[in-house]
């Protein structure tokens, strides 16, 4: 039953996604040149509003970007972390102070294992006297290879957090920038895992000021198409073709 | 990148659209182009033409605006002495060189055609421009300014042993001299010194053959992986400071794919074509110019929208004075159309000149 308040009838993109709860591994792709970091940041929206836990691990932007669109899109992130709603890992600083003192992981399978380690007690922290579902978000995982760790390792940081869906009341979005066939690797293993999978892409035939790019939704029913176009408070969807109907509402 | 600061930081204002600080890269067009300016904490990539020699100009306008701004400095290059670019700086002056506003010569003698598009703005640079300054490229900065300001120079020469994340210790060496250097002067978020300043990193020619470990004599995809790696921890650096980075990058010794995580980390990307020495020099349309610049990704940052302006081309000039990044117009089509009407004149009749077109 949707009501009116609910994100998933009045916001367009969280209209066109119908993420259920039920759906507990969504991947997103980002191809190219677009960027889909939108669909992270709605989702989130969402997850608040249907008053489930997030632990974000931000690779690629920074908390107070995720602060400054949420307010944006109607929540306030770092007041969530404060009440114990949301969590942050944000590993860069460490990484690259790491890096840079050249103190690394000998085996850079040791990182992603403790990446995970981190999430396993931060999701213990978060899970602890309730039985809402927690989401952990992960903010480009392709970020790892540029880290120089082994795709191996990577597709089994998806195989733990697969693990982790089974046993736990845990659901997992992950996003993966894809521009290489390594990162396809990734992202295909990702899809095959995932209950809903969404790619994001720009427009093939070039930039146009009135659409900035395309939605694809698969899911085992099939695939739903929408194009989309951002604006700085907002992100229309609409079915292709229909952008002009769109442009003067 | 929540910046604000009790005052106001010299040479950078805050977009109304964001409130992200920004800073101006020195080139009033391209700043209009960025949506205003660098926004402070980003990484900007810019891929060299062939020679390498209009993204040094850009790199030199970013320098130069930050030393009149009084910006700290920190510029790095294994190619060529670095002091070399600190020392061709253009010297700043008060007004647009060479304004492509054209001058009036009094109200009583203008010609009145089309008077209803009098008003109409010729260009953007009508526009006033509270952030920059303008540079004559024909002069250098004096160096007594360069020597009162605060510049840092890395050349690489001195390489110690190597290291354990990068193929090529050069690498994580600059890393530790920019951590360093924004460590000394207090560029940190969370550092709170009595004046606030912006760091400006200026990075020539990352990546080229001087870049490439010792060991290994090709570009092997490890030395693309260091490159990478370089510039997802140089974003991170930048992400946590007062900083700015611009890095140029020659782009054409590199396959295009392995190039692509490069741009994916970095916040902007431009890409400059030269038409010197391609085919592209004879073309009439384009003689007046020096080539095409490409904005390849600006980043949403604190946004929902990118500030990319769409789908228009442009292109770069280089004038005796400065460089002019302007939207390319096709020039209107006159020239061949007078030699194709000479073709098809309309005949009389049946026999036309076209006849043979319909016999079988």
């Amino acid at each position: 039953m949707l009501s009116l308040t609910d994100p998933k009838s009045n916001n367009p993109v969280l209209a066109s996604l119908q993420i259920k709860t039920s759906e507990k591994i969504i991947s997103v792709k980002e191809n190219g040149s677009a960027d889909s970091n939108f669909i992270l940041t709605h989702l989130i929206k969402q997850i608040f509003y249907e008053k489930n836990k997030i632990l974000l691990i931000g690779l690629h932007n920074t908390l107070d970007h995720y602060q400054n669109v949420g307010k944006k899109l109607g929540y306030d992130f770092k007041k969530s972390i404060d009440d114990h709603q949301a969590g942050i890992i944000e590993p860069l600083d460490d990484l690259t102070q790491k890096i840079i003192e050249d103190d690394v992981y000998e085996n850079k399978e040791e990182l992603v294992k403790c990446l995970f380690g981190e999430i396993q007690s931060q999701i213990a922290l978060l899970s602890e006297s309730t039985t809402q579902q927690i989401y952990l978000i992960v903010d480009d995982l392709s970020h790892l290879l540029d880290l120089g760790v082994d795709i191996a390792h990577i597709i089994s940081f998806i195989n733990y957090c697969n693990s982790l869906v089974d046993t736990e009341n845990v659901a997992v979005v992950i996003n993966t920038h894809v521009c290489n066939k390594i990162d396809e690797i990734i992202s295909n293993t990702l899809q095959y895992v995932s209950d809903v999978h969404i790619e994001v892409a720009s427009l093939k035939t070039g930039r146009s000021t009135d659409v900035t790019g395309v939605i694809n939704v698969s899911r085992d029913g099939g695939t739903n198409h929408y194009q989309y176009k951002t604006f700085d408070r907002g992100v229309k969807t609409f079915h292709p073709g229909q952008a002009i109907f769109n442009m003067y509402k | 990148m929540d910046k604000k600061p009790a005052g106001n930081i010299q040479g950078t204002i805050l977009s109304t659209q964001n409130a992200q600080r920004l800073i101006s890269s020195g080139i009033p067009s391209l700043d209009d182009l960025l949506g205003g300016g660098l926004p402070v904490g980003t990484v900007a990539l810019i891929e060299e033409d062939l020679h390498g020699a209009y993204s040094k100009i850009i790199l030199k306008y970013f320098l130069a605006e930050g030393i009149v701004s009084k910006h700290s400095t920190l510029i790095a290059s294994q190619d060529i002495n670095p002091f070399n670019i600190i020392k061709e700086l253009p010297a700043v002056i008060d007004s647009d060189p060479e304004s492509s506003k054209p001058k009036t010569s009094g109200t009583s003698d203008k010609m009145k055609i089309a008077f209803r598009y009098q008003n109409i703005q010729v260009s953007n640079d009508s526009k006033l421009h509270s952030l920059g300054h303008y540079y004559d490229l024909s002069k250098n900065m004096s160096l007594n300014d360069i020597e009162n300001s605060d510049i840092s120079y890395w050349s690489g020469q001195r390489l110690e042993n190597g290291s354990n994340s990068f193929a090529n210790p050069a690498y994580n060496q600059l890393l530790k001299s920019i951590k360093d250097k924004i460590k000394d002067g207090k560029f940190f978020l969370k550092d709170n010194p009595s004046k606030k300043s912006i760091l400006r990193i200026g990075i020539h020619s990352l990546g080229s053959p001087m870049w490439l470990p010792y060991r290994k004599a090709l570009h092997s995809i490890d030395s693309s992986r260091d490159l990478d790696m370089f510039i997802f921890c140089l974003r991170a650096l930048v992400r946590s400071a007062y900083a700015v980075a611009v890095i140029t990058i020659p782009t054409h010794l590199y396959h295009e794919v392995s190039l692509e995580r490069c741009v994916h980390s970095s916040d902007i990307a431009m890409r400059l074509q030269a038409f010197c020495g391609t085919e592209l020099e004879s073309n009439q349309a384009l003689s007046d110019f020096h080539g095409f610049f490409y904005l390849k990704k600006i980043a949403a940052i604190n946004s929902l929208a990118s500030k990319h302006p769409g789908s228009v081309e442009y292109v770069f000039k280089l004038r005796r004075k400065k460089l002019v990044i302007e939207t390319l117009h096709l020039p209107p089509d006159i020239q061949e159309s007078m030699d194709s009407k000479k073709n098809d004149i309309p005949s009389v009749g049946c026999g036309g000149s076209n006849k043979h077109l319909l016999e079988f």
